[in-house]
């Protein structure tokens, strides 16, 4: 009966936040019908899609200091929700100061918005479904802006921000009948068995999804002008190849290396500014180029939201961590977005530009391995402490002796290093031993050595790798 | 420590003043005396980021001391040292006036305490990585067997090795 509830409550989250989240991709963030509806009334679109790109950014990064309950977080998503409705009543008239002043509210709030859904991911979804939350929710608001996208190209923009903003309506009715306590025991569970924090393992994640975003932002700027005379195509197919990659990545097996298959993404960005400098701007060029290009940010998206998702369970304001991590996204479109105006304003050929990408892509390519291996590696060492944790006195003890090191510990070594299995910081570790934090520094530095390891994620993934967990 | 903390203050106290003198010859375009006091404020910078790292280590040595002793006597190869100043015998190393002497501190390839000894009058203690060995020798002036024990027992438990006591 419980998971009854629990499915029922998962599909409303989603469905609320599909529908919010379609409003926010067809209008506010670069949408199409944004871009329209300036283009209709012959205003410069740059600084309008920057405003709201940064308020946006500055609601996903502070919504977790206002945000600081489940409850708090369904008023902050039905009122930003309402705020984004109001003031997307401007742009049914003629141009104003209030179509900028209604960008920048609107960005803020539907990016605290945004951010408080990170409370019900956690809530209402399942720990290893959260991938599949993800992916519905991604699936279901492209499908929502593809609708939006063609009615708002081939019919009226004004038919468009009218769809866009039922989208909207509805969202907010999902979101009412949201049950605002989480339901879930889980939550309880694991509030006592966070280990050190997340701030590590979310900052990387966070550069991670920065250097990857650019191409994004980039692909914004300049690849989509390049087709705009196919509006008919672009209308429609522009994200097909994205729902297509996620449809995928969200049906694959849990035991299948999602991880790989962003090196099939990275190769697929390659191609598609490949190909964007080789080919024509033929509609079956777009064809080539979008689908080489969408399905690689299907690929990404989905890894880093589905990361983000299993985050969730060891933050103590889950939209904190969600906007942090969305927000690191949109500053990596932010920044592929500047490096695209200027690249567009200088009026560099088609050929240059690609070169840029390209190097974008080789910078991120470089990266992606030893990022990938340290996120990897973290995540997996909260899932092994909190094992550690269910497990006997004599069986922890027993994990430092069964590992082989270079050189046997010191009892004090031994001391630093089951604490530092219990998920202590430093700074705790020093608190419970009565030594300097630069003594605990020391000798945790002292057994990674012992151990021939580099980090503490990798000294507690060689430790527990291969105990049995029960 | 506290030597070596006086002679770190000293170098910023050394760098600053020189930094300042060069801003000062900026403003009245003395390009060569500009360039030899750059040159004098990077020693001095290098000097002061080398003794910071001293004091950082002393500091780790003084945080986790195990013995004060009276005096001490270093053997190196072909030199041999007396000093009776400030001495702290720690589970990182030891520290002589202003000279530290670490172990300990840079896990399997650094410098490592091989051996202890204790006998009536003196602590030998050997130490030191596969390139050079070190021997020191401390008057230790204790009279209580309760207290080389605890002694033996702290330098156990921090560096894993145990002390060879004789004579007591």
């Amino acid at each position: 009966m419980n998971g009854f509830k629990n499915l029922n409550a998962r599909r409303l989250s989603v469905a609320a936040f599909s529908f919010s989240f379609a409003y926010l991709l067809s209008f506010l963030f670069e949408g199409q019908v944004l871009y329209s509806l300036l283009d209709l009334h012959g205003e410069d679109a740059d600084r309008y899609i920057l405003a709201a790109i940064i308020a946006h950014f500055a609601g996903l990064l502070t919504c977790g200091l206002l945000v600081r309950s489940q409850t708090a977080a369904k008023s902050m998503m039905l009122g930003s929700m309402g705020i984004c409705l109001a003031t997307a009543i401007p742009f049914f008239f003629d141009p104003s100061f209030l179509w900028m002043v209604g960008l920048i509210v609107s960005g803020y709030f539907s990016g605290c918005a945004v951010a408080s859904w990170g409370y019900f991911l956690k809530s209402f979804t399942h720990k290893n479904e959260r991938i599949k939350s993800c992916a519905d929710v991604l699936i279901y608001s492209n499908l929502l802006m593809i609708v939006v996208n063609i009615v708002a190209m081939n019919r009226s923009p004004y038919f468009g921000l009218s769809l866009s903003m039922l989208c909207l309506v509805i969202g907010i009715v999902f979101t009412w009948m949201l049950p605002a306590k989480g339901t879930n025991q889980q939550e309880k569970t694991l509030k006592n068995k966070t280990h050190g924090g997340i701030k590590n393992p979310l900052l990387l994640l966070c550069l991670f999804v920065f250097i990857i975003t650019i191409n994004s932002g980039l692909m914004y700027q300049v690849i989509n002008p390049a087709f705009e005379h196919q509006t008919g195509l672009v209308s429609w197919y522009w994200a097909v190849p994205y729902i297509v990659a996620l449809a995928i990545m969200r049906n694959l097996p849990m035991k299948a290396k999602r991880s790989r298959i962003l090196y099939i993404g990275m190769a697929m960005i390659m191609g598609a500014f490949i190909s964007f400098m080789l080919l024509d701007r033929k509609a079956s060029d777009y064809l080539i180029v979008d689908t080489l290009m969408l399905g690689a940010c299907g690929i990404f998206d989905l890894f880093w939201w589905s990361i983000l998702g299993e985050m969730q369970d060891y933050s103590h304001n889950p939209a904190t961590t969600f906007g942090i991590g969305l927000s690191a996204n949109v500053f990596g479109v932010l920044c592929g977005s500047i490096l695209g105006m200027v690249v567009t304003s200088v009026g560099l050929p088609g050929a240059d530009v690609a070169v840029i990408a390209l190097t974008v892509v080789c910078v991120t390519l470089v990266m992606l391995p030893p990022l990938n291996r340290q996120l990897v590696l973290l995540l997996k060492s909260h899932v092994y402490l909190t094992a550690y944790d269910n497990m006997s006195q004599s069986q922890q003890t027993d994990i430092v002796y069964q590992i082989k090191t270079l050189d046997p510990l010191t009892v004090r070594e031994q001391e630093v290093l089951q604490l530092i299995l219990s998920g202590k910081s430093n700074r705790e570790i020093a608190e419970a031993l009565f030594i300097s934090e630069s003594t605990v520094k020391t000798h945790t530095r002292n057994i990674f050595s012992k151990y021939d390891v580099s980090s503490r994620a990798e000294l507690i993934s060689t430790l527990l790798k291969n105990q049995k967990i029960e | 420590m506290k030597p070596i903390r006086e002679k770190r203050n000293l170098y910023a106290l050394l760098f600053l003043v020189s930094i300042c003198m060069v801003v000062w010859l900026a403003t009245t375009f003395m390009s060569e005396a500009i360039l030899a006091l750059g040159a004098i404020s990077l020693i001095f910078l290098l000097l002061l980021v080398r003794q910071n790292r001293l004091l950082y280590d002393a500091m780790l040595i003084w945080d986790n001391r195990i013995l004060e002793v009276a005096s001490v006597i270093i053997s190196k190869p072909r030199r041999i040292k007396r000093n009776t100043e400030g001495i702290v015998v720690s589970a990182f190393g030891l520290i002589v006036g202003t000279e530290i002497y670490r172990w300990g501190l840079d896990g399997i390839q650094g410098a490592r305490l091989h051996a202890v000894q204790i006998d009536r009058e003196r602590i030998y203690l050997t130490f030191g990585d596969e390139a050079q060995t070190m021997r020191v020798e401390l008057l230790h002036g204790i009279t209580k067997k309760e207290k080389v024990l605890e002694a033996a027992q702290k330098l156990h438990h921090e560096t894993g090795v145990t002390a060879d006591i004789a004579g007591w």
